[in-house]
């Protein structure tokens, strides 16, 4: 992953062990985190991606300082998360697509409560909490209790929470789970804004591999508590040998040839159609084109298809 | 949607800011209870219910006056400490209901900023139970709590406040170690010691045993000061004394139990279950 110096790190995890243990008088034990390592530079968006149960949860919380690790180190924004947890709190916060509040309170209510659990006092409090209603669009439900607001307007609402300490971590477990596509695209373009515009190191987890691949700039991939595999959307693309797919339709057997050119991972054909499997389409595909000319076949039809994050985690499932 | 602005974070650890952290949740009890029409039952119904049933039984018995009052403090007690106690315990039983303890305990909050101020809305609570038990038993059954002058009311109420902290400390704290299997201990966590600490008798009645456990509840010694008062011998010496000194061991006792229970759901992560 990248070559980053310590302050540059906003999270750095090595060899996190999590194991829950539960039941009585039987205890019984699952394994939740085994081993977890990596670092998130400052001012990215990392995504923690894994089917359910993969231990994304388990993972932030325990950055979050809201469950403690049995084995390993996790410091954020350079504070130990078990020996510093207060002051890690003061400057991180977090949003679950989960995240329930109070019935009977209003959103003004909640933002209020939340930034007084900050130390904030009025003069910062209330022209924060006004500011964070107008930006999320809650103003017009400012007055409306919890359990009348739609499910978007909640997550909107969770969303803004997280930003009453103007955190400099932000952590979003599963931000879009269970809301309607229109308002999941919402959502992330509101992710995507914060983004461009303050300088914030985001978490992200989700099982939506699309979401991972339009907002992070570098993921990991969890399986039953384990990295299966890190780095950049497109380095990763590579690396577990997803490369763009071009399909050509064509007549003859001369299709053979191409898997003998630089840059081709794969070439397979079924029924005059011949798939060929590039490092990258767009520096390759000249190549290929010059290459069928030059033996005269003739192409009828061609396509080109990038992987998706999905297919990695497929691939890497297997 | 807009971007949000970046805002400055303001700045440094001060008591003020302290007092602003436990004003969330003062007012965050404040805003449920105003919402909530079964409020009116625990501060109003079940109060005035449970005093005048009680008054007019003894009324029944033509029991003699000294003793109306006895039984009636008596009520007054279980009262005030059953509503304010229930305060503290809803600084866990708020957010556990409403799925949201991870989303507060991700706030650099302290558990005493949590029990601090949900108990001083017990405080307001219990208060008003108190007085409006004293004001209905003067009126129904012309009994006064400060027909002795103002201070052993004082003395009895404030010994019930700080008793109710401690009792709400042990219900949180169990409910933090088993989450909702354990919510009824805030309902039924007071009737334990009706038995034993002389809500409506003399301590003296109890069998020798259960005098010692008597001993060991603040609430029997804040009763025995008041009715001292009354011309009722106390079984123990220096009630008030050692009211205080317990109520006071016991909130300090209760308090680490909470701070620890909660270090305990974040390893356990009973704090996570709790907010699935």
């Amino acid at each position: 992953m990248n070559r980053v110096t310590t302050t540059e790190l906003a999270v750095e995890v090595r060899g996190l062990d999590k194991t829950f243990r539960t039941g009585w008088p039987r205890r019984r034990s699952q394994p939740a985190l085994r081993g977890v390592s990596f670092v998130v530079p400052r001012g990215a968006i990392f995504g923690v991606l894994g089917p359910n149960g993969a231990g994304k949860t388990t993972l932030l919380s325990i950055l979050a300082t809201l469950l403690l690790p049995d084995r390993g180190a996790a410091r954020v924004l350079g504070l130990d998360v078990i020996r510093d947890a207060h002051r890690v709190r003061e400057r991180i916060n977090l949003s679950s697509g989960s995240a329930s509040f109070l019935w009977s309170l209003t959103p003004s209510e909640i933002l209020d409560i939340a930034a007084r659990s900050y130390g904030l006092g009025a003069g910062v409090r209330r022209p924060r909490v006004a500011g964070l209603l107008e930006q999320f669009e809650l103003a017009a439900h400012a007055a409306v209790p919890y359990n009348e607001l739609s499910t978007g307007l909640k997550q909107r609402l969770a969303l803004a929470k997280a930003f009453v300490n103007d955190p400099e971590l932000l952590i979003l477990d599963e931000p879009t789970v269970g809301l309607d596509p229109d308002i999941s695209v919402r959502i992330r373009e509101q992710i995507a804004a914060l983004r461009r515009s303050r300088r914030m190191t985001i978490l992200l987890s989700t099982h939506y591999m699309r979401e991972a691949e339009q907002l992070c700039d570098e993921v990991v991939f969890l399986r039953q508590g384990q990295i299966l595999a890190g780095g950049e959307p497109g380095t990763l693309k590579r690396e577990v040998l997803l490369g763009d797919r071009v399909e050509f339709v064509m007549e003859g057997d001369a299709w053979r040839s191409l898997a003998e050119l630089p840059g081709v991972l794969a070439c397979t054909s079924t029924a005059g159609r011949v798939r060929v499997v590039v490092d990258d389409a767009r520096k390759r595909l000249p190549e290929l084109f010059r290459h069928l000319d030059e033996r005269g076949i003739l192409v009828s039809d061609v396509t080109v298809t990038e992987p998706t994050l999905e297919s990695v985690f497929i691939e890497l499932a297997r | 949607m807009a971007t949000p602005a970046r805002l400055e974070w303001s700045g440094d650890a001060s008591l003020r800011r302290e007092l602003v952290k436990v004003s969330a949740f003062f007012l965050r009890n404040w805003r449920m209870t105003h919402r909530n029409v079964f409020t009116v039952f625990e501060i109003v119904f079940w109060p005035i219910v449970n005093l005048l049933s009680v008054g007019l039984l003894i009324t029944f018995l033509k029991a003699e006056p000294g003793t109306v009052v006895f039984v009636l403090v008596g009520t007054f007690a279980l009262s005030t400490v059953q509503v304010c106690q229930l305060d503290v315990a809803y600084a866990a039983l708020f957010d556990m209901w409403s799925k949201s303890i991870k989303h507060q305990l991700v706030a650099p909050i302290q558990p005493w900023h949590l029990v601090l101020g949900s108990w001083l809305m017990g405080v307001l609570r219990g208060t008003a139970v108190f007085t409006l038990q004293a004001a209905v038993s003067h009126w129904a059954f012309g009994v006064s709590v400060l027909a002795h002058g103002p201070a052993p009311a004082a003395a009895l109420l404030v010994g019930l406040l700080v008793s109710a902290a401690g009792v709400g400390l042990l219900v949180s704290t169990l409910l933090m170690l088993f989450g909702l299997r354990a919510e009824v201990s805030a309902w039924s966590g007071v009737s334990l010691v009706l038995l034993v600490c002389g809500v409506y008798y003399p301590v003296s009645v109890l069998p020798a045993p259960l005098q010692v456990v008597a001993a060991a509840v603040p609430l029997t010694h804040f009763l025995e000061a008041f009715r001292a008062h009354l011309g009722y011998a106390p079984v123990f010496t220096a009630p008030l004394l050692r009211g205080y000194g317990l109520a006071v061991l016991y909130v300090a006792g209760g308090y680490a139990l909470f701070a620890w229970a909660i270090h305990r759901a974040r390893r356990t992560g009973m704090l996570l279950r709790l907010s699935d």
